[in-house]
């Protein structure tokens, strides 16, 4: 079972009432609800699309889709990404009745071997008609809100020198180099506090985080948090970043783009890797690092090719905060059990127990942003998937001034893309100052 | 749960889903996206792309350098639509006050 451990008083904020699930739960006004809902028990949150199968959070990080819940009467928010505030309800989604029993679950098993909709009661039109209805009934995701936006918020502007995407080590890192040359610098950052992989690596954690911003903002680096970067219009006034707020949207002009995106943690494939209890390693990490959050007491750690070292600092880490931890090859997992939540992995040798099991793959480049700016992208399994293409100094292949540092450019791990963050930043400043 | 190995969670796309739609045919990332729906829920690709893409290269025996990714369209992440409505450049209607 996952548990608060004992941290500093007052590290957690203050104590607040929430709901989840018409279930009153205390929680914290630094946790995330997800978090707040596994220190608590609230294991499954919502149901799959298709075949209803139980979902949770997966990658802690706002990225994946495990975690979409109904909020004060907004569906399709990340509770995740949602901070604990007093009296806030949230609710699951595509379930009934709740989450976790939910009957629809039976689709499941009717298409156990799989279900094309392309020939789903394609012979006889009059099914066919039937099975659309019936179809459409289930699918969706969630319902409409209670009410419409009260009021429809104002547009902001920023007209920058360098706007760099994503706070992680990086970023933040790329962000202090410009700002310390004297720029005007916009940081975007979607997490709930910058830092992004610093704040999930036991070797580094939320101290280092904070102290990271801190450089950034004493150069003069302006940080936008919770925002993140939507998309980017070309043919807009000469280019346009469009960054989707808490409240607002915000247009950025920039004479230059740094993409420090990093990467997306990713599933690796064995049967059931969905199960609810199968989760990213670096959540598990940032559950502990950022949250003071053990998610279980028996771990298994799926291990991907080439993070021998990242598992080895999450498994001493969990193991001095009083976790057993045992670290599986992912070429050995050939399934997982449990009823709902995970209570073993499979292996050739048999059965390894758990209450959590934690995926460690190798991230996958955040680069679908980059490439709306034009930059190339390679797909390279072992960097992780599409990576983007730079020449030695970080320029990419953009013809609008647009750069990449760290694991956008293909998996690095944390320090190591501090560094290049550091060094491309140094080489934008150059650009910038020659007037390229 | 029926044992499945799911690669995209948003859309519940299997990796026999992908090995179906490699075997009647569709062997371009853009098919198999909109064969499969893989990549078209709330996460719009970021943890099922790459994934897809590696096996897909397997499947098809092409070099990974050889599987382009897919399109990615605005917004990149799931976002509140009373945050466009004001956008200055958004359709307006002849009535909009």
């Amino acid at each position: 079972m996952a548990r608060r451990l004992p941290i500093s008083d007052g590290a957690r904020g203050d104590a607040v009432e929430i709901r989840i699930a018409e279930t009153a739960l205390r929680a914290f006004e630094r946790e995330s609800i997800a978090a707040a809902a596994l220190a608590s028990g609230t294991r499954v949150l919502s149901r799959s699309l298709k075949y209803h199968r139980p979902r949770t959070f997966f990658c802690l990080e706002g990225h994946c889709s495990g975690c979409l819940v109904r909020i004060d009467g907004v569906p399709n928010l990340r509770a995740c990404q949602t901070p604990c505030a007093a009296g806030i309800e949230a609710a699951g989604q595509n379930a009934f009745p709740s989450a976790e029993h939910d009957l629809f679950g039976a689709v499941d098993f009717l298409f156990s071997r799989g279900l094309d909709h392309h020939t789903l009661m394609t012979r006889s039109s009059v099914l066919n008609k039937l099975a659309n209805k019936v179809v459409r009934q289930l699918s969706g995701l969630g319902k409409l809100p209670e009410h419409a936006a009260h009021e429809l918020p104002a547009v902001g502007e920023r007209d920058v020198d360098a706007c760099v995407i994503g706070g992680g080590p990086a970023g933040l890192a790329a962000a202090t180099a410009l700002g310390r040359a004297g720029l005007r610098v916009l940081l975007v950052d979607d997490q709930l506090r910058a830092g992004g992989s610093l704040r999930a690596d036991p070797r580094f954690g939320s101290n280092v985080a904070e102290q990271r911003v801190a450089n950034a903002l004493a150069v003069g680096v302006e940080i936008l948090g919770r925002a993140t970067a939507i998309g980017y219009f070309p043919e807009d006034d000469g280019g346009v970043l469009a960054i989707a707020a808490p409240e607002q949207l915000v247009r950025v002009h920039a004479r230059a783009w740094v993409w420090a995106t990093g990467g997306y943690v990713v599933n690796l494939p064995f049967a059931d890797n969905d199960r609810p209890g199968v989760i990213a390693a670096r959540a598990v990490g940032r559950l502990l690092v950022e949250h003071g959050i053990l998610g279980g007491d028996k771990v298994c750690i799926a291990e991907g090719p080439n993070l021998a070292s990242e598992a080895e600092a999450l498994a001493s880490a969990l193991e001095r905060a009083g976790a057993a931890v045992e670290r599986v090859p992912v070429a050995d997992i050939t399934g997982t059990r449990g009823r709902g939540w995970v209570t073993a992995v499979e292996t050739p040798g048999g059965l390894v127990d758990c209450d959590l099991v934690a995926v460690a793959a190798t991230p996958s480049p955040a680069s679908e942003g980059a490439r709306q700016m034009g930059c190339k992208v390679v797909l390279d399994p072992d960097a992780g998937g599409f990576k983007v293409v730079t020449d030695a100094s970080g320029r990419t292949t953009s013809p609008n001034n647009v750069w990449a540092c760290g694991d956008v450019t293909g998996y690095r791990g944390t320090e190591s893309s501090a560094v290049d963050g550091e060094r491309v930043g140094g080489n934008v400043v150059a650009a910038l100052a020659g007037g390229v | 749960m029926a044992r499945k190995i799911v690669l995209c969670r948003c859309e519940d796309v299997t990796l026999a889903d992908i090995e179906h739609c490699v075997h009647r045919g569709y062997l371009d990332i853009e098919e198999v996206k909109r064969y499969t729906g893989f990549g078209t829920g709330p996460c719009q690709g970021k943890e099922c792309l790459a994934p897809v893409a590696t096996q897909l290269a397997k499947l098809s025996g092409k070099t990974p350098a050889a599987i382009p990714p897919f399109t990615s369209r605005p917004p990149l992440a799931p976002t509140p639509i009373k945050l466009l409505a004001n956008a200055p450049d958004a359709h307006r209607f002849e009535d909009d006050t």
